[in-house]
């Protein structure tokens, strides 16, 4: 049926005002009724900005020059403003905090209505669908702030349904989202797209999740011009090679079923799901034995995988010891979030802690880096107790690296942001300068010395934070949540980085709630729950095991996939993808 | 823990539907704009008293129409029982402090009353006098605001002053929206705190490190508020706002005749405690 195309791209480049060149660049594509298309790309090819185009915020809005056309629902969206295009374009963006505008649920929905100028009775109408629909009928009351991030972002799905748009964009919906979050706007985004009631185009990184729902993806390149676009199957499976050669993401499931085929065993098409995986393992006869761990560390953290009190491992001295730490929130008779915690890390490893949002997780570490307050005597790092320790002794031995990196950054140029953590520690100046400028080429910020540090990128930003963070020669660091509201290119690229620097000696304490990277790079998992630590152990075991689910986290792809293997017994702790046989090594 | 949580929030959302109130508790039913209105000309005129018997009466008659006519939690109640009276007597001691001592009338009886004697410095009663009245004049004025402050809602506030004053709804509702950007702001000021307590960058003390401090915390608070604000005003254009040049009220805000009447009547007060306020000096 050949429906008109709700959606038309015609050689659409957009430059934002201040950059050299044009990202996207020349963009020509059709989306029509009931589509559900994912949009892919390597960081800054400009998927982002091409969604703002979708309604006309680009160029309305937003400092950009559009050349091309976008037509939508054949207005072109140079002539007509946002407000008309947006009741045929419906938007949900990243952050979830930036879109609420009002001050309890139904009132949110009800306001885009309420702009175009419907009558309330039929603003109601349309308000309660919309929250049916996403489950928060029943919580319209509410204020937007005391709902979960899952909750905010599924009720700003619940807003741009209400404008009865029939093309809904959503800009990278799950990034700032715990995996409970992500299942939550998934399960909603599901059946939205079962329903076929609207066409929805969906920029996102988690392919995990998103590509189950998903039948056709477009590909831009670095340049931000299209270098596949058709069904999932074709070009997921068919040109994955070719894709990951460009930077772009592929679902875990894909990866690991690449990595297999280069090592021999014979996968008819590339998997793109966990389950799809499982079948594709499940029906080869043999399989090559998966990689070992070292089997030092397993040994080690082994035992005190039983007890969490025992020294973490014999070979190694502890770098931090925390006996009975609790703390509570807010001041003496605020909530307690930490509850009695127990946690021995050894000198060398990488730890994540994981669990859901408001486990305790974030609280932990800050008490451990003396961030806030813990109880003396409860936590010893290197012999120092961090509560009654001055910041420049602190410095010496933990560094602690903060969400958004642009908190800690006070000086002017990135040189002099290191400059001052040198002066702190009373480097003498001659010595300094040779200091900054190892550091700078270590972390690759050689040339951006001058730079201010708001101006950095996103990944260049993180990398001086860390940068910062160590100038003391700290042996310790930890990370809240260095990956949160980060693409996986430049989460893998910062875990990297941390990788380098453990195998140099470095301990590392990462918060995450990604899964699949704590499989890839962590020697141990302490996993919480309700300001307790339920079980810490090495990684391989803990993801293997019920944990994970006991907190109410969900096992990442690989592991989903073979955790259930029935054929292949010894394969079913494999959780990390250096686990997976290398090329040359396959059994015959 | 959600659920907890939301019972909690239900029970003080000053933006979800109130719950309804007593009839009793009139204030809470009367338009936002004439509460406002109603106490205005009273606040003007207590500035240029400089007795003690208006400011005090203006103060009794706000605390009474509070009692009878909102519906107060129990802490509020006690904060204003109790902490109007000790704050204006704390108050009074400030001002009376800063009174210049040579513009008192020497000759009066309460001039030579001295309450404390530091060196050649006195503090009088006379002065202790003119600075509580000068406090009651600051309690009485905020006790009259919180005639409508006490009783309205943000939200009531932004329909009354786009449906009755005729405010472009573009302003009133960015204004609210923006109103949300405040605890935001708060979390992310202690965040950036911690962040550099961490570095250890905050470890000076006096005025000069505490302004130098200020600024360094500033730079990234105003980043970060320039990125929300902009992500914020992306959200709502993409949700129509500003997309004709009225929008659909959900709820009418209405000028009844009992405004009109709570309005007159307290003008009519306003004018007979001024009245007695001149015949008492």
């Amino acid at each position: 049926m050949p429906a008109a195309p709700l959606l038309e791209l015609d050689a659409v480049r957009i430059r934002h005002s201040g950059a050299t060149r044009p990202t996207p660049d020349g963009v020509s594509l059709d989306v029509r009724a009931g589509e559900v298309v994912l949009l892919l790309g390597p960081s800054g090819c400009g998927k982002s900005t091409l969604t703002l185009a979708l309604d006309g915020l680009v160029p309305h809005a937003v400092a950009a020059e559009l050349a091309g056309t976008v037509r939508v629902a054949g207005l072109d969206t140079r002539e007509h403003p946002v407000a008309e295009l947006s009741e045929h374009v419906a938007m949900v963006f990243q952050d979830p905090d930036a879109q609420v505008v009002t001050g309890s649920v139904l009132d949110e929905v009800a306001f885009g209505p309420e702009n175009l100028l419907l009558p309330a009775e039929t603003v109601l109408e349309r308000a309660e669908r919309a929250l049916k629909l996403v489950g928060l009928w029943d919580r319209r009351d509410d204020n937007p702030d005391v709902l979960s991030g899952g909750g905010r972002q599924r009720l700003a799905i619940a807003c741009a349904l209400a404008l009865a748009s029939p093309v809904l964009v959503l800009d990278e919906p799950t990034a700032n989202l715990d995996p409970a979050g992500i299942d939550e706007v998934y399960a909603v985004l599901r059946e939205l797209a079962n329903e076929r009631d609207h066409a929805i185009v969906l920029v996102e990184h988690n392919l995990d999740s998103a590509v189950d729902i998903v039948d056709r993806v477009v590909v831009l390149d670095a340049a931000g011009r299209v270098v596949a676009d058709g069904p999932v199957a074709e070009v997921l499976r068919g040109r994955a090679e070719e894709l990951a050669s460009l930077g772009v993401w592929l679902p875990v499931s894909t990866l690991a079923g690449m990595r297999l085929r280069e090592a021999g065993v014979p996968m008819a098409t590339l998997p793109l799901t966990p389950s799809e995986l499982a079948a594709a393992l499940e029906a080869v006869d043999s399989l090559p034995a998966p990689v070992p761990e070292v089997a030092e560390r397993v040994e080690g953290a082994l035992a005190s995988a039983r007890s969490a009190s025992e020294p973490a491992s014999a070979a190694h001295p502890p770098a931090i010891t925390v006996r009975g730490c609790s703390v509570r929130r807010g001041g003496r008779r605020g909530p307690v979030v930490v509850d009695e915690v127990d946690l021995d890390v050894a000198s060398g490893d990488f730890l994540a802690i994981v669990g859901t949002n408001g486990a305790g997780k974030t609280t932990l570490v800050q008490a451990i880096a003396g961030v806030i307050p813990a109880p003396r005597g409860t936590v010893d790092v290197l012999g120092m107790d961090p509560s009654s320790a001055t910041a420049r002794e602190r410095a010496r031995r933990i560094g602690f690296v903060f969400q958004n990196p642009e908190h800690q950054f006070v000086a002017h140029t990135v040189a002099d942001e290191l400059d001052l953590g040198f002066r702190l520690q009373g480097v003498p100046d001659d010595e300094r300068a040779a200091e900054i400028e190892r550091v700078l080429h270590r972390f690759g910020l050689g040339e951006l010395r001058d730079q201010h540090p708001f101006l950095l990128s996103g990944g260049q930003k993180r990398r001086l934070s860390v940068g910062t963070a160590l100038v003391a020669g700290a042996p310790v660091l930890v990370l809240d949540e260095p990956t949160f509201g980060q693409d996986r290119a430049r989460a893998s690229e910062l875990l990297d980085i941390l990788g380098r620097l453990n195998a140099e000696g470095t301990t590392v304490i990462i918060v995450t709630h990604d899964l699949q990277l704590v499989a890839d790079h962590a020697n141990r998992v302490a996993v919480m729950q309700g300001g307790r630590i339920i079980g810490v152990g090495p990684t391989g075991e803990v993801l293997a095991g019920p944990l994970i689910e006991a907190a109410g986290l969900r096992h990442p792809p690989l592991a989903r996939a073979t955790r259930s293997l029935v054929r292949h017994p010894e394969w079913q702790q494999v959780t990390r993808m250096s686990q997976l046989p290398r090329p040359g090594r396959a059994a015959a | 823990m959600s659920t907890a949580a939301s019972t909690v929030a239900a029970s003080r959302n000053p933006y979800a539907e109130q719950a309804p109130v007593h009839p009793a508790r009139f204030l809470h039913r009367l338009n936002p704009l004439g509460k406002l209105a109603a106490p205005l000309p009273a606040m003007i005129l207590i500035v240029f008293t400089r007795d003690l018997a208006t400011p005090l009466a203006f103060a009794v008659l706000a605390l009474v129409l509070l009692f009878v006519g909102a519906r107060l939690p129990a802490p509020t109640v006690a904060a204003l029982v109790v902490g109007t009276p000790v704050g204006v007597a704390i108050l009074g001691v400030t001002f009376g402090v800063w009174v210049d001592a040579s513009r008192l009338d020497g000759a009066s009886a309460a001039a030579s009353v001295v309450l404390i004697e530091v060196g050649d410095w006195r503090f009088t009663l006379a002065a202790y006098l003119v600075g509580l009245t000068t406090a009651l004049r600051v309690a009485a004025i905020v006790l009259l605001s919180l005639i409508a402050g006490l009783t309205t809602t943000g939200p009531e506030l932004v329909r009354a002053l786009v449906q009755n004053l005729r405010v472009p709804y573009r302003l009133g509702y960015t204004a609210l929206a923006a109103l949300r950007f405040v605890p935001r702001f708060r979390h992310e000021l202690d965040v950036i705190r911690a962040a550099h307590r961490v570095r250890g960058i905050d470890t000076g003390r006096g005025p000069v490190a505490a302004v130098r401090r200020s600024i360094s915390y500033a730079v990234p608070l105003l980043a970060s508020a320039i990125r929300h604000a902009e992500r914020v005003a992306l959200a709502m254009e993409a949700r129509a706002f500003g997309a004709h040049d009225t929008r659909t009220e959900r709820i009418a805000s209405r000028w009844r005749p009992r405004d009109s009447a709570f309005v007159a009547l307290f003008w009519l007060v306003t004018a007979a405690i001024v009245w007695w306020g001149l015949l008492v000096v």
